[in-house]
């Protein structure tokens, strides 16, 4: 007896046997995948996507916290129309980002460029350390040292001032001076974050542009208007705005260095709504302001991302 | 000529930041060395003149305030975050650099977009969710929401991207498990990244105020940053040498963290900062 066979047959079973395998196989990969996924997106889920739309519908509330939400349609989103002080905290916080994000670049940027040349690596480790320090160091912390510090009457930044024959500032007592000195902090403790970030941009620029224009006559200006600054445009883009972003919704700097005082001269967004929301309890109107941040930080990336293109060059 | 001017004022520029940037530093440390009646003293000094280590002792054994257990309070939460990110982070990256599955590239979108919604938009609701579980006061309510970051996803699934495909095919063709892949092959090959999240993620919670500011409620509980700020109001305005301290525990580790690792911190935010 000899058994024959088929070779289409035996083709066919291997062809089955194959795609078996490759059923199980495909099976793992999307179940393991699923099983990968689901501790962040379920973290993810609970604590972004839920209170982003509670959020939504939280708007048309009224909530105290304490009795049960009760259903006031539109009222919260017209008294942000008519909030004379809403005005004056999204005036303040337009300035604070503005000259806090241009400072914080400018700086940022110029301090890259100053670290990133040729020295001893004693001292360049010296000055990045000291430069680079406050980033590291908690905000809250040296919001109360800066306080101390720019006290009107037995403050040092006063006393040095009055060494060399200036007269003394009321920092923080004056509602003009209390918004330079909140500004002042953020750059103090933010434009070696900048630095750091754009010493990274300008070290992936390729050694050799700058020696060909070298070679070609081009002087140090010349170099860094045609070379630098396009080649750094990618990250100055991004470097503004997460600048942007993040001078928005600074808390804890105003926080301790003012309170938001005197009166209401540095009271920045983030401040009010933490004023709406656990001080008067009016949780519902709290996230109608909050979105307004929100709506406002989106268009603004957007308009961000297409002004970028005159002037972002990527490669 | 010129070229002199220019390299001097340059350098001048930068000793001048170091020094504006450095001097507040050293004032700290300084004046909380200080005798506490001279604490007000003027001049101030730079550089430490007296050296009264017993403010050091005096805001860590003080009896009201438990010093000790506000840096273990931020330590865990610190630690707990960072862990719990390190492991949801890496594995929802591995899975959207490596795995095919129906609805991964919807699931990544909703990942990307979420790193548009800034933090002040969900802490109304984020807040009323707390309460209603009943973690107010406690330090899970610090530490649950952070479980996981789209940041730290998006930063760990580029790097897994950058990971030659040839060595997690290999794995699978030996028959490794996904799980295996992912923890004996993949991972030690993300070193820098996982670092550098591991970096960020805790400093960023040990330096959390806002967090602790509208959750924590009793002294107990309470992490450095609250403490530190509670603790100027509730000694007042005439032992300012222990408050700064008390400022200058918090800074410490810190210092040491970045002496020791500086190197890799700024590699770190550049590669997070150039992928972000």
């Amino acid at each position: 007896m000899t058994t024959v066979v088929n070779p289409h047959q035996a083709s066919a079973t291997v062809e089955r046997r194959r795609i078996s395998r490759w059923r199980t196989n495909r099976f793992q990969e999307v179940l393991s995948g699923y099983i990968f996924i689901t501790p962040a997106f379920v973290s993810l889920f609970i604590f972004l996507v839920a209170p982003i739309l509670a959020a939504f519908v939280l708007i048309f509330m009224r909530y105290d916290v304490l009795s049960p939400p009760t259903w006031i349609g539109t009222q919260n989103l017209s008294q942000i129309v008519s909030d004379a002080r809403l005005r004056d905290v999204y005036w303040n916080t337009f300035r604070f980002v503005v000259f806090a994000t241009l400072f914080n670049n400018v700086l940022g940027l110029l301090l890259a460029m100053g670290v990133n040349r040729a020295m001893p690596s004693i001292v360049k480790y010296l000055l990045r350390t000291a430069l680079f320090f406050p980033v590291l160091t908690t905000t809250a912390s040296l919001a109360l040292v800066w306080n101390f510090l720019l006290t009107q009457d037995r403050g040092v930044v006063n006393y040095l001032l009055q060494q060399i024959g200036l007269a003394p500032v009321p920092w923080l007592s004056s509602s003009t001076w209390a918004m330079v000195s909140v500004v002042m902090f953020d750059v103090w403790r933010a434009c070696g974050f900048l630095m750091v970030i754009y010493l990274a941009g300008l070290q992936a620029i390729p050694e050799v542009l700058y020696e060909a224009a070298s070679i070609d006559g081009a002087n140090q200006f010349q170099r860094m208007r045609y070379i630098t600054l396009p080649l750094i445009s990618p990250t100055a883009f991004f470097a503004i705005i997460i600048s942007l972003i993040g001078a928005a919704q600074v808390f804890d700097n105003v926080w301790v260095l003012t309170g938001g005082g005197p009166g209401d001269a540095t009271r920045i967004i983030v401040l009010y709504i933490y004023e709406i929301g656990f001080k008067r309890f009016e949780m519902g109107y709290a996230a109608a302001v909050s979105l307004t941040l929100f709506v406002i930080l989106i268009a603004l990336t957007l308009f961000q991302f297409r002004l970028s293109r005159r002037w972002v060059h990527y490669d | 000529m010129w070229f002199y001017l220019g390299e001097i004022s340059i350098w001048l520029f930068l000793i001048i930041m170091a020094i504006l940037e450095f001097a507040p530093i050293s004032w700290i440390l300084s004046t909380s060395l200080r005798n506490p009646s001279d604490s007000y003293k003027l001049p101030p000094d730079f550089w430490p003149t007296a050296f009264h280590w017993q403010n050091y002792l005096a805001v860590i054994n003080s009896p009201q305030i438990n010093f000790l257990l506000f840096f273990w309070n931020s330590l865990k939460i610190a630690s707990l975050v960072t862990i719990a990110q390190l492991i949801t982070c890496s594995m929802a990256g591995f899975s959207f650099a490596r795995l095919r599955y129906p609805g991964r590239d919807v699931i990544f979108f909703v990942f990307l977009s979420s790193l548009m919604v800034p933090a002040t938009v969900i802490m109304i609701p984020t807040f009323i969710l707390i309460r209603m579980v009943g973690l107010l006061d406690s330090h899970w309510a610090l530490i649950l929401p952070a479980t996981t970051s789209a940041f730290g996803v998006f930063l760990l699934r580029q790097a897994f991207m950058g990971i030659p495909a040839e060595l997690t095919d290999a794995a699978k063709i030996d028959g490794a498990s996904y799980w295996r892949t992912y923890w004996q092959i993949a991972l030690p090959l993300v070193g820098p990244a996982l670092s550098a999240l591991a970096i960020f993620t805790f400093l960023g919670s040990w330096n959390n105020f806002l967090g602790p500011v509208l959750y924590l409620r009793s002294w107990d509980n309470y992490t450095f940053p609250i403490a530190i700020v509670m603790l100027n109001g509730y000694m007042g305005t005439g032992n300012r040498a222990h408050v700064l301290a008390g400022v200058m525990i918090s800074i410490f580790p810190v210092l040491l963290f970045f002496l020791l690792a500086q190197r890799f911190v700024i590699r770190g935010i550049a590669v997070t900062g150039l992928k972000g």
